[in-house]
């Protein structure tokens, strides 16, 4: 069996997944409206974290989150030989060098953690997170590796807000995925971490189980989602087959859910298509904007954190159905054993990626 | 001769990197998104909302408002005198 | 048991698959070098255009690879084709670019936006194939043979039948593209991180 948990989280609402799990229980947002720090001049819906340091902001946030999760296992993991680190992120340290956003971060954890091996980045748009929590899932179960520690990391920058609104994909409110008012994306910074392993004795808290995740290409259009759902639907139908779980095994849906009319639109057809339209389902862009990538790691870091409170979070800004298929979009949090979760997420280049968490 | 058409085809092949089409190539009421037509897409679109911007001073704030505009030629001419004689 | 079947090594004046040159820079033409890349190719794929450096040097890699052997892929499923590359820069390329279409040109160009993400050559390919498979870019300090190796072997060991895979290390003025097909039960070099190594090196002296 892999294990996944010591989920941790520096995010606008909190400095800690203890902080930010309970701001988001209480129904907080992350975003607010940020004066003049759009394209020309005008004012635009972020969600950022307070405090960040003009540079080196990104390497900050990693060093960060690897001393919080350090403390949620067992002190030896983090430098052991049998750890790999996966960085998940879109951007990276761009904003300190454009041309090399990488390299510094990783030399920097190397040297900090005393890490036995060379840190991997994914770097797949918003797919990163699943498809590094699938990738640590896939080394540890392939005896490569014993424990992974998967960061999910993006921070906000000029780059990322012009390029979002030249695409006319930013919204002009609050993100409301899935709803019928939804006008686009809010844009968020965050980071996150989970350790996957073999191991249940290295964990401070229980950890759960994770499945065998996949993905799959849309092979449809390199900035837009397929009209069809078909990516989303083989990768989801794919991660449910190799697991034997059927539709009515799975109490919960982390939605990618970005608040664009088509992505959604997208999802509601796939999960349709999934048989899948009933499971309570909730998108966290409401509350931590979209955080590229970040996102899959935050949001499925917070999904165990619902599943270890059973609590169903409400998905933030939902009002009314908006896809032309009805889903079951979680409209109050609500208590309830959560047993097996679906952790979804669809991005630029076509990419799709799901996984699946269980209570062990 | 229509001047401002010429000059649009020759804008959009440069700004959207159409390489392997020549001016002469596009009739005026070619219908640019279609594959009968240039075969453009949604962020060429997008391109040409640029496009307006930076050649002729317009903006378009809202990308529906050039799906209608973007049609042809024909139309975007229409659009741009529009436009211009508004100001 | 796999194996690598074809391997395709584009450099900044040469292009060779499976060790031999098949293509050369011509310096009396008016066109990048890249762009001579895809006519010698003769397959006509206007998108070719739009592409960044990136895609374009994946998605010549991937046809030159493909044109050695036109059934090679017809007998998979179109879910069944994975894709692993990585590189040092990520998007670099287009990064800076983009960043000039703000800071400089004032507008920010949506065209080259959407290939800020180093992830999009394996979009491009996908698109230009209709295949359904498995996703990773990675970014990695330099060419690791071991990653790409055993990242095939678990992509293999949980459904995918071919893998398409390999370095993408391109700039407008410096091109080293190394991509190789990885295949089950075929017969050709074991695929194993000493060959894939010797392959490098005598690829990359």
């Amino acid at each position: 069996m892999i294990y996944i948990g010591a989920e941790e989280m520096i995010s606008p609402l909190g400095n800690d997944a203890k902080a930010t799990f309970s701001a988001v229980s209480e129904g907080l947002s992350g975003i607010s409206l940020v004066h003049k720090a759009g394209l020309n001049q005008t004012d635009i819906h972020l969600a950022t974290i307070p405090g960040l340091t003009v540079s080196r902001a990104f390497e900050n946030l990693i060093v960060a989150i690897l001393k919080l999760v350090a403390n949620n296992v067992d002190p030896d993991t983090v430098a052991s030989d049998r750890t790999l680190v996966i960085i998940s992120s879109t951007k990276g340290g761009l904003k300190d060098s454009i041309a090399d956003p990488f390299a510094d971060v990783a030399d920097t954890i190397l040297q900090e953690f005393n890490l036995a091996h060379q840190p991997l980045i994914i770097s797949n748009a918003c797919i990163s997170g699943v498809l590094a929590i699938n990738t640590a899932g896939n080394f540890v179960r392939s005896g490569h590796y014993d424990h992974v520690i998967v960061i999910g990391c993006d921070v906000i920058s000029d780059f990322v807000i012009y390029g979002f609104q030249s695409l006319f994909a930013v919204s002009d409110k609050p993100c409301a995925p899935f709803d019928s008012g939804r006008a686009g994306v809010t844009l968020g910074e965050a980071c996150s971490a989970v350790v996957i392993s073999n191991n249940p004795q290295i964990y401070r808290d229980r950890p759960y189980s994770l499945l065998i995740g996949t993905s799959a290409n849309d092979a449809n259009h390199i900035s837009g989602p397929s009209r069809t759902g078909e990516g989303l639907y083989r990768s989801v139908s794919r991660t449910m087959a190799q697991n034997g779980i059927s539709p009515a095994d799975i109490d919960f849906i982390s939605a990618h859910g970005t608040g664009t009319l088509y992505n959604d639109e997208m999802e509601s057809i796939a999960f349709d298509r999934l048989g899948l339209v009933d499971v309570p389902l909730n998108s966290l862009k409401g509350y931590f904007g979209h955080t590229l990538g970040a996102a899959g790691v935050l949001e499925t870091a917070v999904s165990i954190q619902s599943m270890r409170n059973g609590l169903l979070l409400k998905s933030m800004g939902y009002i009314e159905k908006g896809t032309s298929v009805a889903l079951n979009v979680i409209e109050e949090s609500k208590n309830t054993q959560i047993r097996t979760v679906l952790k979804t997420a669809s991005g630029f280049g076509g990419g799709n990626a799901s996984l699946l968490i269980q209570d062990l | 001769m229509d001047n401002l058409k010429e000059e649009l085809k020759k804008h959009i092949i440069e700004q959207l990197n159409l390489e392997d089409v020549r001016v002469e190539d596009i009739a005026d009421s070619d219908l640019l998104f279609d594959q009968s037509g240039l075969g453009l897409d949604s962020i060429d679109a997008l391109e040409l909302i640029v496009l307006l911007e930076k050649f002729y001073g317009i903006q378009v704030t809202k990308p529906e408002e050039g799906k209608e505009a973007f049609r042809s030629i024909e139309t975007m001419a229409q659009y741009i005198r529009k436009r211009k004689t508004a100001v | 048991m796999s194996f690598i079947t074809t391997y395709c090594h584009i450099t900044d004046r040469n292009c060779y698959l499976n060790g031999k040159l098949v293509a050369s820079f011509d310096p009396g033409s008016s066109d990048s070098w890249l762009k001579q890349l895809y006519k010698f190719n003769n397959v006509t794929y206007p998108k070719f255009y739009k592409m960044d450096t990136l895609s374009q040097c994946g998605y010549l890699a991937s046809e030159f690879i493909k044109a050695s052997n036109p059934d090679r892929f017809t007998s998979y499923a179109d879910d069944r084709i994975a894709m692993v590359f990585a590189n040092r820069c990520s998007s670099a390329e287009s990064d800076i670019r983009f960043q000039n279409s703000y800071e400089v040109l004032q507008t920010p160009s949506p065209a080259m936006f959407v290939y800020t993400l180093p992830n999009i050559v394996i979009g491009e390919i996908a698109i230009a194939n209709k295949w359904y498979g498995e996703n990773m870019f990675a970014v990695l300090p330099k060419f690791a043979p071991d990653f790409f190796i055993n990242y095939a072997e678990i992509l293999f060991s949980s459904g995918s039948e071919a893998v398409l895979a390999g370095w993408l290390d391109v700039t407008e003025v410096k091109v080293n593209a190394f991509v190789i097909l990885l295949e089950k039960n075929t017969g050709g070099i074991k695929s194993n991180i000493v060959n894939l190594t010797e392959l490098i090196e005598e690829a990359f002296t």
